[in-house]
């Protein structure tokens, strides 16, 4: 069954490399939020140019049977050589499929990005009617702003695609009933399924053991996307995995990290690899250490019961951060197809020492009254049991012992209810050897040195710091930033990274998932000090609600001799 | 002027006064002056400042033309914002006590004073100088007919301090060597400094340059002259050097194996206007290309000084313009702009200004590609553009970069390579900045590539005026800050790359392509960047849109 998804999945992936889409005159240009309706093809293309794969596809010789696309003309009776997808959202009354994906997969169909033919399943345990369901979702999905014309016909089209199976999750009879009613709507079509895991850990094989079992599709490709946690250290997460192969193929599991899917993380190896200025700058001769900060402005607000079990390091740590890190550190892969991408990151991560205790430092907020008003700590919620040293801020130093990057520490940064919602990317570069304005500078050079900033949210931008001279008479100097602020650029907005990573599950795009081999290497990084934390139940450092987390963090960026970039005084003109 | 004097409250009105008001004899000129400063503190004004009109020996308008011409910006009758009564006793105070202050003294003497560059450069920028409270102590300047008596005149001033004395020669380059000659036998200073500011033209090639410069040395050590080019003092060619030097992210990709040419860009969107007389027997080479561009080239190129100590950084300047090669015909393009009707308004073409020369072939354009033959830049095309009646005024420094080795995203780049690449853009006017063009992902799901700029504005970062290079290089020749000033050995390697070429024009009698008034230059220019595999960055597509 693997073979056969898998030479399908193929077939649809090369698909359009067809020859009769030589002639093609939009390799890269699809599903661009500026672009005015495109040709509906035009989505698939973009796995293939992306990839810069050869154009094999000719020797595909059933190729049109797999293509996605309507081959030529609308109607009805033409499209039964065609395939069609549907997707099957598992745990459709949950919180995140009602605020993500549905809306993703709207916003993915408004853009004319979805197949031809798709339908979409809400599978949970809930006894619901298809318009039910339609109502539970209709409330969520929303037009773009710059786009609003026909948003109602839109959604009204995308709802009547919309249907509704309820079912256990482990029981095999819900997923063949389900599988009888998706047959019903594929009409003979070639069927490819994607099945979206919307549902806590603990049922996460279970799902996969009955779907796979009774609701995989017979001719066509069939996938499974899982969302974190994956596993909570490194033999729960080999054992998932072990779990999920039993019924999958790795090439079917499709290990989503929604922040791979940001705009400023795709952009992260178009800058470095497609500008000359960066790359000769990015190793150890250059740059003096990397930061990767995340923040949340609110805390666990009465759900911390899930979060307690994990804390921000498995939470954000482990997957979000250490995979923006491999991104950012991996050597030039051989081409942008996915394995080449994976197999890089896998490298990255399997360099890199495993954290130890005395380069973590934990915290978690507590309770804080200002201007009148309290903010609850995260003991005080009532889901968290009395006496939780589960972290709700981490930061911590890593390092990879290659030769681009040795000795230069990795700080990461993450934590709830801070005085600000956000993540970046810091690039702080070494000080000028011998500088020639050293009079200019002060005492400590290192205050002056050039700082790259990837804004990945809010307020997405990409900002160079660098030193110009005062105007004026006299030779004072100053920081000021080479600027690319998105919002001042692209007008539209920017697609969610939800919509991104189900359009590459859709078309085979495996570059942003994350593979076994990488999910491995993450977890034996984090895991022993996960460990050590538990076992000796360190104590976090509290920290006020709304603050900028504990000052231990600025003690452990000093024993590397940095100084987190997002705390100095010229990037927001005040302290707290 | 105008840009000066707008820091002084009254100043700006005085743009505005009636011209007659300001007709008088020399030290009526100097109150007027005065008066300009005078709004800081009435009382410091009377007393220290006595500024006067020269009009030097071997000059011979009329001296009440010159006056008028040099003090007419500069002379409000009428004050309108502020008057004596409205200072502060902090500036009263901060004023008196400067003027009690008598251990030094410099004495400005603008010799030429009638002249263009006089009245709406120099003085304007010595008074803003006064204005921020650059100056030292005590200014003069005194008229006088002869140089002794300017000394007598500068030793009343002077009183017991030391003096020192700064002669600025606004002149005609055939009388540069009398001045020097009168001012440094009869004038100089018996116990400070005797400086002498002189502006180009420094000869028309190799050989009157150097006999200009023996000349002044027959007079002057090296140490006195202060050879002004004024490019040098504009605000982002000052940065250039901190950009380099500051900054770890550029010095590493300064060298031929990042930078693929570095273009020189220079434009004037007006002809010669009636004053083509001097400028056609220079032509634009010599005007714009021998010293602006090539000066900033050398900034631009120069290997790390020891220090930026002024001769530290000259020495690496010499270095620079003795390893380039001298220009040769073929990597030249010269033009001369011709009439063009616009909108019902004609633009005369540069044969038609009445002190030009019917048949004149002295380019007002001209494109020329320079290398340097040494390890950072061997094989580096510089290229350098340079044109009056165009349709732009600009001048910049475009810094591109070479493509990719073996880039990822070549599938979205189209063919051509060399256009997607990274540039690096110092704005030196107008509106400086500094920019620089990176790829990056159009938001969105698909992956299309777009070139953006991260960008240094500088009228966004900063409110303040940007000072006039005139400004900064009389401040530093009153401080002695020679870092800006060209050195003899230096302008001597700079003639000797122009000079061959300049004479082979001139013996062929190259005639120009021809260039509408208010266009793009002659499309030669483009054939010659493409003997280089170049693009002009300031005409690339982009540009067109905006």
């Amino acid at each position: 069954m693997a073979a056969t998804a898998l030479h399908f999945h193929r077939a649809a992936f090369l698909s359009p490399a067809h020859p009769r889409d030589a002639g093609a005159k939009w390799p890269l240009h699809h599903c661009s939020p500026h672009r005015i309706p495109v040709a509906r093809r035009a989505c698939f293309l973009r796995a293939k140019s992306l990839n810069g794969r050869p154009q094999i596809g000719a020797s595909f010789g059933n190729t049109n049977e797999v293509r996605d696309g309507r081959p030529a003309g609308d109607g009805p009776q033409k499209e039964k050589g065609g395939s069609t997808v549907s997707i099957t959202v598992v745990g459709a009354s949950g919180d995140l499929a009602k605020k993500k994906i549905f809306p993703a997969l709207f916003a993915l169909f408004y853009e004319d990005c979805l197949p031809e033919h798709f339908t979409v399943f809400g599978y949970a345990r809930s006894k619901m009617s298809d318009e039910e369901l339609r109502n539970l979702i209709s409330t969520t999905l929303t037009c773009r702003i710059d786009k609003r014309e026909n948003c109602g016909d839109k959604m009204g089209q995308f709802l009547q695609r919309c249907f509704y199976q309820s079912g256990q999750y482990n029981s095999e009879e819900g997923f063949a009933e389900l599988d009888r009613k998706l047959k019903e709507k594929e009409a003979g079509k070639l069927p490819n399924r994607l099945f979206y895991l919307s549902i806590p850990p603990n049922i996460f094989v279970d799902v996969v053991r009955s779907a796979s079992r009774t609701a995989s599709s017979s001719s066509g490709w069939t996938r499974f996307i899982v969302e974190k946690p994956f596993g909570r250290d490194s033999e729960s997460s080999g054992q998932l995995t072990r779990s999920l192969k039993k019924y999958l193929a790795e090439e079917q599991i499709f290990r989503i990290d929604h922040y791979l899917g940001k705009e400023l993380v795709e952009n992260l190896s178009v800058l470095r690899f497609s500008n000359l200025v960066f790359e000769p700058l990015w190793s150890r001769n250059y740059i003096r250490n990397v930061q990767l900060i995340f923040s949340e402005d609110f805390g666990t607000e009465g759900r911390g019961g899930y979060f307690d079990n994990y804390g921000i390091i498995r939470d954000i740590m482990q997957n979000h951060l250490v995979q923006i890190l491999a991104l950012f550190a991996m050597e030039t892969p051989v081409s942008l197809d996915a394995e080449d991408i994976r197999n890089e990151k896998v490298k990255v991560l399997r360099s890199m020492r495993p954290l130890k205790l005395d380069d973590v430092v934990v915290g978690q907020y507590k309770g804080h009254t200002r201007a009148g008003r309290s903010f609850p700590g995260y003991a005080d919620d009532p889901t968290v049991p009395n006496g939780s040293v589960t972290p709700t801020f981490a930061a911590a130093a890593l390092f990879i012992d290659n030769a681009r990057w040795d000795g230069v520490p990795f700080l990461m940064k993450a934590g709830k209810a801070l005085h600000t919602r956000r993540a970046e990317i810091r690039v702080q570069f070494r000080r000028v050897p011998g500088n020639l304005y050293r009079r200019n500078i002060g005492t400590d050079l290192d205050k002056a040195t050039n700082e790259l900033v990837l804004r990945v949210q809010p307020d997405e931008a990409i900002y160079l710091k660098i030193n110009n001279k005062v105007p004026g008479l006299g030779m004072r100097l100053d920081r000021s930033n080479l600027n690319l602020l998105y919002s001042e650029r692209y007008r539209g907005e920017i697609p969610d990274a939800y919509e991104r990573l189900l359009l590459d599950a859709i078309e085979g795009e495996r570059r942003l998932f994350i593979r076994s081999d990488e999910l491995d290497a993450a977890w034996a990084i984090f895991t022993p000090v996960l460990r050590e934390l538990e076992e000796k139940r360190v104590a976090p450092e509290l920290y006020p609600y709304g603050s900028r987390g504990p000052v231990g963090a600025h003690y452990l960026a000093a024993n590397y001799n940095v100084r987190w970039g997002d705390v100095n005084i010229d990037d927001d003109g005040s302290l707290f | 002027m105008a840009l000066s004097c707008m820091r002084c409250p009254a100043g700006a009105a005085a743009a505005s006064a009636p011209r007659a008001a300001a007709v008088g004899p020399a030290p009526a000129a100097a109150v007027s002056f005065t008066r300009c400063g005078f709004r800081r503190s009435a009382a410091a004004a009377a007393g220290c400042w006595r500024i006067q009109a020269v009009a030097p020996q071997g000059v011979k308008s009329p001296i009440d033309a010159d006056v008028k011409n040099a003090v007419s910006p500069i002379a409000p009758p009428n004050v309108e914002n502020g008057s004596p009564s409205e200072i502060t006793l902090d500036e009263f105070e901060d004023l008196s006590a400067l003027s009690k202050n008598d251990d030094s003294t410099v004495s400005i003497t603008v010799v030429g004073a009638s002249g263009d560059l006089a009245k709406k450069k120099i003085f304007p920028a010595l008074f803003a100088l006064y204005y921020e409270d650059c100056l030292p102590k005590a200014c003069q300047y005194d008229s006088e007919e002869h140089f002794i008596d300017l000394d007598k005149k500068l030793k009343q001033h002077e009183g017991s301090r030391v003096s020192n004395r700064l002669f600025y020669l606004s002149i005609p380059p055939n009388i540069f060597l009398d001045v020097v000659k009168c001012a440094s036998k009869s004038a100089s200073s018996v116990n400070g400094w005797t400086r002498v500011i002189v502006e180009k033209p420094f000869g028309r090639d190799s050989e009157s340059s150097a006999a200009l410069t023996r000349g002044l040395k027959q007079y002057l050590v090296e140490d006195q002259i202060f050879r002004i080019d004024h490019y040098l003092g504009k605000e982002l060619v000052e940065n250039l050097s901190v950009l380099r030097f500051s900054n770890l992210v550029f010095e590493p990709l300064w060298s031929r194996q990042y930078i693929r040419n570095v273009q020189l860009i220079f434009s004037e969107d007006f002809g010669t206007e009636g004053r083509g007389g001097y400028f056609d027997s220079y032509g634009i080479i010599r005007d714009i290309m021998q010293n602006h561009l090539l000066q900033i080239l050398a900034l631009f190129a120069m290997e790390t000084p020891i220090s930026l100590e002024a001769e530290d950084i000259r020495n690496e300047k010499v270095k620079v313009l003795r390893s380039m090669k001298p220009l040769q015909l073929e990597d030249v393009v010269i033009g001369q702009y011709k009439s063009h009707t616009k909108g019902g308004t004609t633009y005369p073409g540069y044969t038609d200004d009445k002190t030009v020369p019917k048949d004149s072939v002295t380019p007002t354009f001209a494109a020329a590609a320079l290398f340097i033959n040494n390890a950072r830049w061997d094989g580096v095309p510089f290229l350098m553009k340079a044109g009056k009646a165009l349709h732009t005024k600009r001048a910049e420094i475009r810094v591109q970069f070479r493509h990719v080795p073996g880039n990822l995203y070549k599938g979205s780049f189209g063919t051509d390579l060399d256009r997607a690449t990274n540039e690096l853009v110092i704005r030196v006017q107008p509106d400086e900045a500094i920019y620089l063009k990176i790829n990056n992902k159009i938001p969105g799901l698909g992956m299309r590539l777009d070139r953006s700029n991260l960008n240094l504005h500088y009228a966004a970062r900063y409110s303040k005026e940007i000072p006039d290079a005139y400004e900064r290089l009389l401040l530093d020749a009153i401080e002695g800050e020679r870092r800006l000033f060209i050195r003899s050995d230096e302008l001597d390697a700079a003639w000797s790359l122009f000079t061959p070429l300049l004479k082979e024009l001139e013996e062929k009698r190259i005639a120009p392509e021809l260039y509408p008034y208010g266009s793009r230059g002659p499309v030669g220019a483009h054939y010659l960047a493409a003997k280089y595999n170049v693009r002009w960055g300031d005409l690339s597509a982009e540009h067109y849109k905006a």
